[in-house]
């Protein structure tokens, strides 16, 4: 009888013990997760690693926004660091005005449009060469692709102006977009490394189809390769653009003084023609900061916007282009 | 008979591989090789421009051995710069392989994230970084905080890193602002190793942390270097590096020869690490 006893105490112990230990188990998954990727623990070290990262990110374009519609009297105030009393767009119309808007905008997307555009043409044909063609020297283009990559823009760029001036097309905004017809210009050997990737990961079965249809290659290309391509196209055509619209290198060193420029070279004007305003205290640091802001946020909204635009496809067409393999 | 069609068929094909690639090399010459040759010949001569065109005198390596050794200027800016770039290579490479292993986790909210990383590609190579720097948003607020500043004036006092390290700090966020392409291919690159092979890790019991050495560092090792590659060349062709704000328009071959010596050192630099990187994977294969 008391042995009986026991054994269901023991019992109802062991039973506990176990629910205690289940529970915990739980518990611990939850935390911690059955692999340590997977629980809550990790999860809120990601976030709280991200969340950090992005505000450092994120900080100088809120500030950048925020400053941009302050007026004189918020901008001097110290306990205003966020929150401006009232939005005051005086800043933008001055940057608006000093800019020249409307003329420099529409000189950089012409720009900008025409060379992504002529990018993803010629280097798509000379990446999809590489990837896919057989011919003679195709290691030594490669290697001269290499080069291409690392030579520094500064070291061509002399001579190229010297050409230019030969040609006639020195001071011409047509002198920026020359050098992406032929797959060059801004980073255009870093395009054709992307496309020759995007490329070589294609199954092989394509061409063959193509020769029992007894297509020329040039419009196999056209009808079948360069459709495929669209995550590689959406890729290069962003990078193209912004990585254009930015350039202020290219524009100062061909365009000069001309008086039409892109919006990122009139920015840099602007700059200067600011700070030589600063230095004979014609206005206060903190005013000229923020026209400055408001000049920045305004050469920066066209891509902006487009990269929100395409931020869902482009993060995607990302993982798809097999970058580099 | 036959041979004569297939070596028919060889050369059309050819051909046809040659209609591809004759814009890009007409490119290449009209845009590289003219200007590169045209620049080192520039660089051996005296150029002077005349109202009728310019004139070359030849001058020998006058410049090349007035730059080199007549003056210390071209030391005075390379040198601290290449310390930067030491200290700051290693850093993108690092916080751009955290971040994209961080962004390659499954939770919610990350395409949101991913936004955010891949927004520094938009900014990074325009104007307004700078702009950003001079206006002090370019420093982490620790630093002042705990004046790691005065800390490294007493650690690095007499060597000639203190300033670069400084510098680097200084301009830390920055240095994370340059990470944005290299995030892009790293994450692009994570996506190629396979599922399988971390199933097959954790059914044999292998820890994240043995899995990241094990496989995931290993699988990402091309990448590794193609974003070293990628960052080395950023940062040299960065327009607004000081050696680069050397070369200007002024005296032609004067600054063909500083362009040439300029692109020598990359080339030399690259080839190092290029070494470098396959030593260390090779030992790390053999281990």
């Amino acid at each position: 009888m008391i042995g009986k006893v026991n054994t269901v105490k023991w019992k109802a112990t062991q039973l506990k013990k176990r629910w205690a230990r289940d529970g915990l188990h739980t518990v611990r998954y939850a935390v911690l997760g059955r692999e340590v990727n997977r629980g809550l623990l990790f999860k809120l070290f990601i976030y709280w690693i991200l969340l950090v990262t992005s505000y450092i990110y994120l900080n100088p374009i809120f500030k950048m926004l925020v400053k941009m519609v302050m007026n004189e009297k918020d901008l001097n105030d110290p306990t205003v660091t966020w929150i401006p009393h009232e939005l005051y767009f005086g800043h933008l119309e001055k940057a608006w005005t000093a800019l020249k808007y409307s003329q420099s905008l529409f000189v950089s997307i012409g720009i900008s449009t025409l060379v992504a555009l002529f990018h993803v043409v010629a280097c798509g044909l000379m990446g999809y060469a590489l990837a896919r063609m057989q011919f003679p020297f195709k290691k030594l283009l490669m290697f001269l692709l290499v080069l291409a990559f690392i030579i520094p823009p500064q070291v061509i760029v002399l001579p190229m102006i010297i050409m230019y001036t030969k040609l006639g097309l020195q001071g011409k905004l047509f002198s920026l977009i020359i050098p992406s017809i032929f797959g060059f210009g801004i980073k255009g050997a870093l395009f054709v490394i992307i496309f020759r990737q995007f490329y070589t990961t294609q199954p092989k079965e394509l061409e063959e189809a193509a020769k029992i249809d007894g297509a020329s290659a040039f419009k196999f290309y056209w009808k079948v390769m360069f459709p495929l391509a669209k995550p590689a196209i959406l890729v290069v055509s962003l990078f193209s653009f912004v990585w254009t619209w930015n350039d202020t290198y290219y524009p100062r060193m061909f365009l000069g003084q001309s008086p039409l420029v892109p919006l990122a070279t009139q920015m840099s004007r602007v700059d200067a023609s600011i700070s030589s305003m600063l230095a004979s205290e014609e206005a206060p640091l903190v005013l000229v900061e923020a026209i400055k802001m408001s000049a920045s946020f305004l050469s920066l909204l066209p891509p902006l916007l487009i990269f929100f635009f395409a931020q869902r496809y482009f993060v995607e067409s990302v993982e798809r282009t097999g970058l580099v393999e | 008979m036959r041979s004569k069609k297939t070596m028919k068929a060889k050369t059309s094909r050819h051909l046809e591989a040659l209609l591809f690639v004759a814009p890009w090399i007409t490119g290449f010459l009209l845009f590289m090789a003219f200007p590169l040759g045209f620049s080192l010949y520039m660089s051996f001569h005296k150029v002077t421009v005349l109202p009728t065109g310019l004139k070359y005198d030849f001058q020998g390596f006058k410049y090349y051995s007035e730059l080199l050794f007549g003056s210390s200027a071209l030391y005075d800016n390379l040198i601290p710069f290449f310390q930067e770039i030491v200290i700051m290579v290693p850093i993108i490479l690092v916080f751009s392989l955290f971040i994209a292993i961080m962004l390659n986790q499954d939770f919610p909210g990350r395409m949101l994230f991913r936004v955010v990383f891949f927004l520094p590609i938009i900014f990074t190579s325009g104007h307004i970084l700078t702009e950003f720097v001079n206006q002090g948003e370019g420093t982490l607020g620790f630093l002042e905080r705990f004046s790691i500043g005065e800390y490294l004036d007493q650690f690095l006092s007499d060597s000639s890193w203190a300033k670069p390290v400084k510098d680097v700090l200084n301009r830390f966020v920055l240095v994370l602002w340059y990470s944005g392409v290299q995030i892009l291919i790293f994450l692009a690159g994570r996506q190629t190793i396979s599922k399988s092979s971390y199933e097959s890790a954790r059914i044999d019991g292998a820890t994240p942390w043995e899995v990241f050495w094990k496989i995931t560092l290993p699988a990402m090792s091309p990448f590794i270097l193609l974003n070293l590659i990628y960052t080395v060349v950023d940062m040299f062709t960065f327009p607004y590096n000081p050696v680069i704000e050397l070369i200007n328009t002024g005296n032609y071959g004067y600054n063909s020869a500083l362009a040439w010596i300029y692109f020598v050192v990359i080339v030399l630099f690259l080839a190092i690490l290029l070494l470098l990187f396959l030593r260390m994977n090779r030992s790390a294969r053999s281990r």
